[in-house]
């Protein structure tokens, strides 16, 4: 069950602090590191809201972006639609995409629902691919930011568009944090800790788990019109299966079902990337090598496995009377 | 109130339940008896929906429900507890009965508010922790409470729903004769116009608050009455009463 303790909102603090002064003092090269640790974040937060807190591990979250990214490009570019209600339709579609694939794949479990996931994703992917009208591999160009003159924002501009994604990946903590401390969400994390029981005590949780990868293709959805604004170039590439699991990476690295991690996960994701491909081509060595080493000590990731240090740091101090009841269990 | 007709279940050629057919009146409540292995908890599992019938109708207010969902047969009021512990292992006792008391009040899909906030949560909670005598341990992790207790909150989430008919499998199952006393309290202390079913192995707890007793034995009903019937059936004592007379 999710806790936003105060570990958690001080990290969180710290992390989007941290991000905005090298987003402001940084030049163009630093903020689109940002922006690119923001799409990564607000996909993987997405991504952990089901993965972490209803133990659903799905491989489409990419493609889903993906769908968003698309929706909006064909709404902008081929309809001429203006930016704010297309992105707002685009994540709507995407949050439908989710509640479906949620829906029909709502009654397999474990590798089944990841090959599901996985099967909804490429079939999205391949579609996309093939198509034409969509510009096939070659993708789509010419996608607009918001236009937000009318309050004097320049969103041509690197800085502010830096500083949008951070809000945006702000926005996306806070409104995934307010829905698991929900009904809902509380009803996810029972159904997470004991499907069987949920149902007897009159849950539908086929349907609950559909709506909450309804809600959690919402937020991928966001990280696609981020990721569709940014570059205002779109490919198929967005939606290919391998993105999915380079975001399930994230969120096992930075600490499953804690939510803040997977926001530490993009952050280290992205700076490793850019630090060791500096020295050698091949960094996704150190990225596996970091991977397996959170896995065998316990796989609770950068955040969890610091978490959890400090609560039994604190255990102890308090243990002299105290039982030990020697738990490893972890959300 | 819950009716079922010939319910059969066969496992491959392995026959568990055979033409089983009872009824139970609104606020009644009944035992069930029977040897290891005489199909009680795969009576209940039909029941509720868990598994699936060979053959054979269940009627819930007189209309079959052999179609709905485990999860739909809660919501139309049919609720139970397990032999074997069923709990949110890694919640406290309070989150466990809060989960149980607003899926009862069907608070699980808002996505503003939270249920465990949520004051008829909370008063379904305390009321319930006060029947089942866990007010105490609330905030305890039901991974570091004592066996009586998990049995007493095993009891307490079929509760929390706000049943019209609660089945309990073995309530008292692996309990001392302190908590059977206070069990006997709990069902007591229950509305009486909440029908329960129960499967018992305490006979002295089973002839003292049955209204009417079921007695099954290799998947089939071989006696039903009440419990001064029960007493005196030769086949009853045959089969389960044997051990419980020469002890008595």
């Amino acid at each position: 069950m999710f806790k936003q303790t105060r570990l958690r909102s001080v990290v969180l603090a710290a992390t989007l602090t941290g991000l905005i002064a090298y987003c402001v003092m940084g030049g163009f090269y630093a903020r689109e590191i940002v922006v690119e640790i923001a799409i990564l974040a607000i996909l993987a937060i997405s991504l952990d809201v089901v993965a972490g807190f209803g133990g659903m591990v799905s491989l489409c979250h990419g493609a889903i972006m993906g769908i968003a990214a698309y929706a909006y490009g064909i709404l902008t570019v081929k309809f001429g639609l203006p930016p704010l209600p297309s992105a707002v339709a685009a994540v709507a579609g995407a949050a439908v995409f989710g509640t479906v694939v949620g829906w029909i794949t709502g009654r397999t479990s474990g590798i089944f629902f990841i090959m599901a996931t996985l099967a909804f994703g490429q079939m999205a992917y391949t579609l996309i691919f093939k198509s034409q009208w969509l510009g096939g591999d070659d993708g789509m160009s010419g996608l607009p930011r918001f236009d937000l003159s009318w309050l004097g924002i320049k969103m041509g501009s690197s800085l502010t568009y830096g500083l949008f994604a951070i809000a945006l990946t702000a926005a996306v903590y806070i409104a995934a944090a307010w829905v698991l401390r929900s009904a809902f969400g509380r009803t996810l994390g029972g159904i997470h800790a004991n499907e069987t029981r949920m149902k007897a005590l009159g849950v539908n949780t086929i349907l609950h788990r559909a709506r909450a990868m309804g809600f959690s293709a919402l937020l991928a959805g966001i990280a696609g019109i981020v990721a569709a604004q940014h570059t205002q170039f779109i490919s198929p590439e967005l939606l290919f299966w391998t993105i999915s699991g380079e975001v399930l990476i994230v969120v096992i690295l930075g600490g499953l079902g804690t939510l803040i991690g997977p926001v530490i996960g993009a952050v280290a994701f992205i700076s490793l990337k850019h630090q060791v491909s500096g020295i050698t081509d091949h960094w996704h060595i150190v990225v596996g090598l970091l991977l397996i080493v959170i896995v065998v000590a316990g796989g609770r990731g950068l955040y969890g496995q610091s978490e959890h240090w400090l609560a039994m740091r604190a255990g102890k101090a308090e243990d002299k009377t105290g039982d030990k009841s020697g738990d490893r269990g972890h959300a | 109130m819950l009716e079922v007709r010939n319910l059969s279940k066969s496992f491959g050629g392995v026959r568990v339940a055979h033409d089983i057919s009872f009824a139970i009146e609104p606020g009644e409540r009944r035992v069930i008896l029977g040897p290891n292995g005489a199909g009680k908890t795969t009576l209940f599992n039909l029941l509720v929906g868990e598994l699936a019938p060979t053959s054979g109708d269940i009627l819930l207010d007189g209309k079959p429900i052999n179609g709905l969902s485990v999860s739909e047969r809660a919501r139309a009021g049919l609720s139970r507890s397990y032999q074997k512990n069923n709990l949110f292992e890694n919640l406290t006792i309070r989150e466990n009965l809060m989960l149980a008391a607003a899926a009862g009040q069907r608070k699980t899909t808002g996505m503003f508010r939270d249920c465990f906030g949520d004051r008829k949560v909370r008063e379904t909670v305390d009321e319930v922790a006060e029947l089942v005598t866990l007010t105490e341990m609330l905030d305890k992790p039901v991974r570091s409470s004592s066996y009586g207790n998990r049995r007493q909150l095993e009891v307490g989430l079929a509760l929390a729903t706000r049943p019209r008919i609660l089945l309990m499998d073995e309530p008292t199952s692996g309990v001392g004769p302190a908590m059977i006393d206070g069990f006997h309290r709990l069902l007591q202390s229950l509305p009486r116009n909440l029908t329960i079913g129960i499967i018992e192995h305490d006979l002295d707890l089973a002839f003292d608050v049955a209204d009417r007793i079921t007695v099954l034995n290799f998947g089939e009903i071989v006696f039903e009455g009440t419990p001064e019937e029960t007493r005196g059936n030769k086949v009853v004592r045959d089969i389960y009463l044997g051990d419980w007379q020469s002890n008595a």
